[in-house]
């Protein structure tokens, strides 16, 4: 098999707490990083071209769309997926009210809609539900499971403000 | 505020009926649901498809010399050197499956079409290649949609061009006191699932092919592998826990399922192929554009007389794909007579398939549309119309309905939604600069049976495995089979563990015409049901029992705890029972197949892995779920956009066996009910046949900002005739009426009637 003279170049990411180093090109988006190299199929990929919001992760604790970030532009930062939310087994409030209100039916666009969510309400972005309807509008649910999604994220920005959750 | 009547059924158990989160929740909120691209295999490759760029002709000359320098790939299959297929004849007509074999000659059918396969050692590598392809083409003439100056309308090989009815349609119209003709038209639109096609294909040793692929029917795929590369269905395993979404376009298996398999074969390698984005509309899962004639003959006191519903739909150059409209039309009113006629217009496209309530869905549009101007020209209000023309019985087979309460779906609809405050003049209600509409719609899904297989195992520790390769794709397969398994057995829902979508495990048919949870549920109850008298059987006659009750009915099972049911002992539980009986497992597999054909397994093959076992679910009884649907609408009087503020659905689904999980359902119909009113249309560029819009920024579906609050109800009760637990039909209803509620309430805002969907603001203009 021919090899790629480029391939040789390791890249180190940090994933959700990890150092993982992986012998990638530089033309490797970050979602084909997580998901083909370091073997975290949880981040989607629904589209990779930025339309559809299944592969939101965070990167430095911002949301960021992982199919239109190269794997090499985000070396050294912290990035957090959606197996890096639950901590020692303990669902994050956000992934709590996912679950309470039906928040997903096939599952494809969940954990980009979760990530997107957290990132919103750390954001300060759910006063309203108007508010949260717009800025968890970069997701996009085929199932139309979007009433259920407002209702959640607007429970979990209530209970990140009481403590309950363990948002940032 | 959500009714569930359901709810208060005494045929509940512990567990069904009730509002139960996902048992599948924590799987998908953490990532570890695994989909079909979700797999390491070692010394995997990655395959990338070529599509051609004309629609029509031929494959001159394909030159691979540009894209074999890439570094990293293995090998570029064309037509030149691919392994021959055999066609897979399991489906007829082109019905969800298309016909067409990739890379087994030179013609080219459609743009996109698969023309060569790049297979490299990663996805990068391959992309690459693929884009060093060329190919010269011998271009010919196409017709590139329904409205292509050359497309000619042609009659349904083999069904009778009279078309089917009752009564004596043309003498009912001429004389019919007031006639209302209208032709709606509904663009090509996608099912969009977010999880997009794809496929690993792994072939061992011994020629044994293994795939992971996202499917609504693990069996009919297997079907499919082993007629294409006509191998024993034996050796074909087909794994699908989880889908991402299919509505339709995850019925069967496609051309990237087959050329994964393909070059796995060739490679000797585990393939992996994900189909782009922009593939997946340049491939696979199409509604047809359709135009809808409708003509409705009534009496000046509103009774129908007649309706007349001619259809016309695209189809693919290989297959007879057809769109049928106007299935809704000859159940929904008490109209004597009707005629009903389809025709098909061959373009050069890829063979349609299902999306979410084929049929129905536009069917519902046009003949619900055509009610709302029929009620306008009557001065009738919507509903009064309907209820006028209510029908007490099917009035296409003149048999009793099952259950039909759309009587009550409209009264609850409209008193949620407050109907009775609406003014029935156009333009006549408004909010500043908005023009507000009301419009409502109703809508009917017929209720399908299949049967199915089941395998339920208590083991040593109490627990209950419950086994099938039915889907779940999103409905709520998994939750359901665990309530259902749990309330058989008498075991808390925690303790059964439900696996889906694996064709090593017993047989399932299609997840589609929304049929899969009541089939399985069906097939589950009976199974654990018998699981159940194998254990009892054991505490009334094996030595190691310790009760004294002789008779298999004079035991209870609850909370998993086995008790004599005149308190003589005390409880014990299952997992203590089977260390006393010496039992390391209870195992039972039934089927829910006609008696007389339970035990052949030619008859059940037919059953599981091709449609000849679907059918309606009652031989005595008409069995349909039936909705009403409301809706308000903001119009923007100077830009004609429109946005929905509320919807109102109310349903007759039966019993349903979670409400939590069914309102979702519901809800997602409604929504992408919206997108085909308001947003959803494909887009093609007439000189190539091409689709413009192939990806999700520019075919436009409902985002979150478009959607309100949606109130479903349901009105529903027990129907036995409509499957074994009394559910109907639940996942595709909640699109059927969706779009002419909002197309009737955008009349109603507007004054202006848009019969060409979707509404976009340069029509209200």
């Amino acid at each position: 098999m021919a090899k790629s003279a480029i391939a040789d170049a390791g890249i180190r990411l940090c994933i959700n707490g990890s150092e993982h180093l992986l012998q990638i090109e530089p033309r490797v988006t970050l979602l084909d990083a997580l998901r083909e190299y370091a073997h975290l199929f949880g981040t989607k990929k629904g589209c990779d071209q930025g339309q559809c919001g299944a592969c939101t992760v965070h990167v430095d604790g911002r949301r960021v769309l992982a199919c239109l970030t190269l794997a090499s532009q985000v070396e050294g930062l912290a990035i957090t997926t959606i197996e890096g939310l639950a901590v020692n087994g303990s669902l994050h409030a956000v992934q709590e009210a996912f679950i309470r209100h039906d928040a997903f039916q096939c599952g494809y666009c969940t954990s980009g809609q979760i990530m997107s969510a957290v990132a919103c309400i750390n954001e300060g972005r759910t006063g309203s539900d108007t508010s949260i309807r717009e800025y968890m509008s970069g997701n996009l649910c085929r199932c139309g499971a979007y009433p259920h999604i407002v209702a959640a994220v607007r429970d979990a920005a209530q209970a990140m403000d009481l403590g309950e959750g363990r948002g940032r | 505020m959500s009714t569930t009547s359901s709810e208060s059924l005494k045929s509940n158990g512990a567990f069904l009926g009730r509002r139960i989160a996902r048992a599948d929740g924590v799987a998908k909120v953490t990532g570890r649901a695994d989909y079909a691209l979700e797999h390491d295999l070692a010394d995997i490759v990655h395959a990338v498809i070529v599509e051609s760029i004309v629609p029509s002709g031929r494959i001159g000359k394909i030159d691979l010399a540009a894209a074999q320098t890439i570094p990293g790939v293995l090998r570029i299959l064309t037509h030149a050197d691919a392994l021959p297929l055999k066609s897979c004849p399991m489906v007829p007509a082109g019905s969800v499956m298309e016909s067409f074999l990739p890379l087994q000659d030179d013609r080219i059918r459609y743009n996109g079409q698969p023309i060569a396969l790049v297979v490299a050692d990663s996805f990068d590598h391959a992309i690459e290649a693929a884009g060093g392809v060329r190919v010269d083409y011998q271009a010919e003439p196409a017709v590139a949609d329904i409205d292509d100056p050359t497309a000619r309308p042609i009659d349904v090989p083999g069904a009778p061009s009279s078309g089917m009815g009752r009564g004596d349609a043309k003498g009912a119209l001429a004389a019919a006191a007031v006639r209302m003709e209208a032709t709606y038209t509904t663009p090509r639109e996608y099912s969009c699932p977010m999880e997009p096609l794809g496929t690993i294909a792994a072939w061992g040793t011994d020629g044994d092919l293994t795939v992971w692929m996202p499917s609504q029917w693990a069996e009919g795929a297997r079907r499919a592998f082993s007629e294409w590369f006509a191998i024993p269905m034996e050796k074909v395993r087909v794994i699908s826990p989880f889908v991402g979404g299919g509505f339709g376009v995850k019925v069967t298996a496609h051309a990237d399922a087959l050329l994964a398999a393909m070059a796995a074969r060739e490679m000797r390698r585990p393939v992996k192929l994900a189909l782009s984005r922009p593939q997946n509309f340049t491939g696979n899962g199409l509604r047809p554009a359709i135009r809808q004639n409708l003509t409705l003959g009534a009496s000046e006191d509103g009774k129908l007389q007649v309706i007349i519903h001619e259809n016309t739909s695209e189809t693919s150059v290989d297959d007879d794909y057809v769109e049928g409209g106007a299935a809704t039309a000859r159940v929904m009113y008490a109209v004597p007579n009707l005629s009903s006629s389809q025709k098909l217009v061959r373009v050069n496209s890829f063979t349609p398939s299902w999306k979410r309530a084929p049929g129905e869905a536009i069917g519902a549009y046009a003949l619900e549309s055509a009610m709302d101007e029929l009620a306008y020209k009557l001065k009738l209000d919507p509903i009064e119309l309907r209820l006028r023309n209510y029908a007490s019985q099917d009035p296409e087979s003149a048999k009793p309905w099952s259950t039909r309460r759309l009587r009550e779906a409209y009264d609850a609809g409209a008193r949620a939604f407050g109907w009775e405050r609406r003014s029935p003049e156009p333009r006549s209600m408004r909010d500043g600069h908005e023009l507000i509409g009301w419009g409502m719609a109703g809508g009917a899904f017929p209720n399908v049976h299949t049967p199915g297989e089941a395998r339920v195992t208590i083991a040593a520790d109490g627990s209950v495995d419950v086994a099938s390769s039915g889907a779940d794709i999103g409905g709520g397969t998994y939750t359901i089979l665990a309530q259902t398994a749990a309330d058989a057995l008498g075991v808390p829902f925690e303790q059964v563990r439900v696996r889906l979508g694996d064709t090593s495990l017993p047989r399932a048919p299609v997840a589609g015409v929304s049929q899969i949870a009541n089939l399985l549920t069906g097939a589950v109850d009976k199974t654990a049901r018998a699981a159940r008298e194998e254990l009892l059987t054991l505490a009334s006659s094996h030595a190691g029992s310790p009760f004294k009750a002789k008779r298999a009915n004079d035991f209870t099972i609850k909370d998993g705890k086995i008790a004599p049911t005149d308190g003589s002992a005390e409880a014990v539980m299952i997992s203590e029972f089977m260390r006393m009986v010496g039992r390391d497992r209870i195992e039972v597999t039934r089927n829910t197949m006609p008696a007389d054909k339970a035990s052949s397994e030619s008859e059940q093959r037919d059953a599981y892995d091709s449609f000849k076992y679907m059918g309606p679910s009652s031989a005595t009884h008409a069995t349909y779920a039936w909705c009403a649907q409301f809706v308000e609408v903001r119009v923007d009087e100077d830009y004609g956009t429109v946005r929905v503020r509320r919807m109102v659905g109310a349903f007759d689904c039966g019993r349903l066996y979670n409400p939590k999980l069914a309102e979702s359902q519901w809800k997602g119909g409604m929504i992408m009910g919206m997108g085909e009113a308001l947003l959803e249309a494909i887009h093609i560029d007439r000189r190539y046949a091409r689709i413009t819009n192939n990806n999700l920024a520019e075919y436009v579906v409902p985002v979150n900002a478009d959607v309100p609050d949606i109130e479903v109800i349901s009105v529903g009760e027990p129907d036995f005739h409509a499957s074994a637990l009394g559910g109907k039909t639940v996942g595709e209803i909640g699109v059927v009426g969706a779009a002419a509620a909002i197309a009737n309430a955008v009349f109603h805002a507007t004054g202006k009637r848009v019969r060409d969907l979707p509404i976009t603001m340069e029509k209200l203009m």
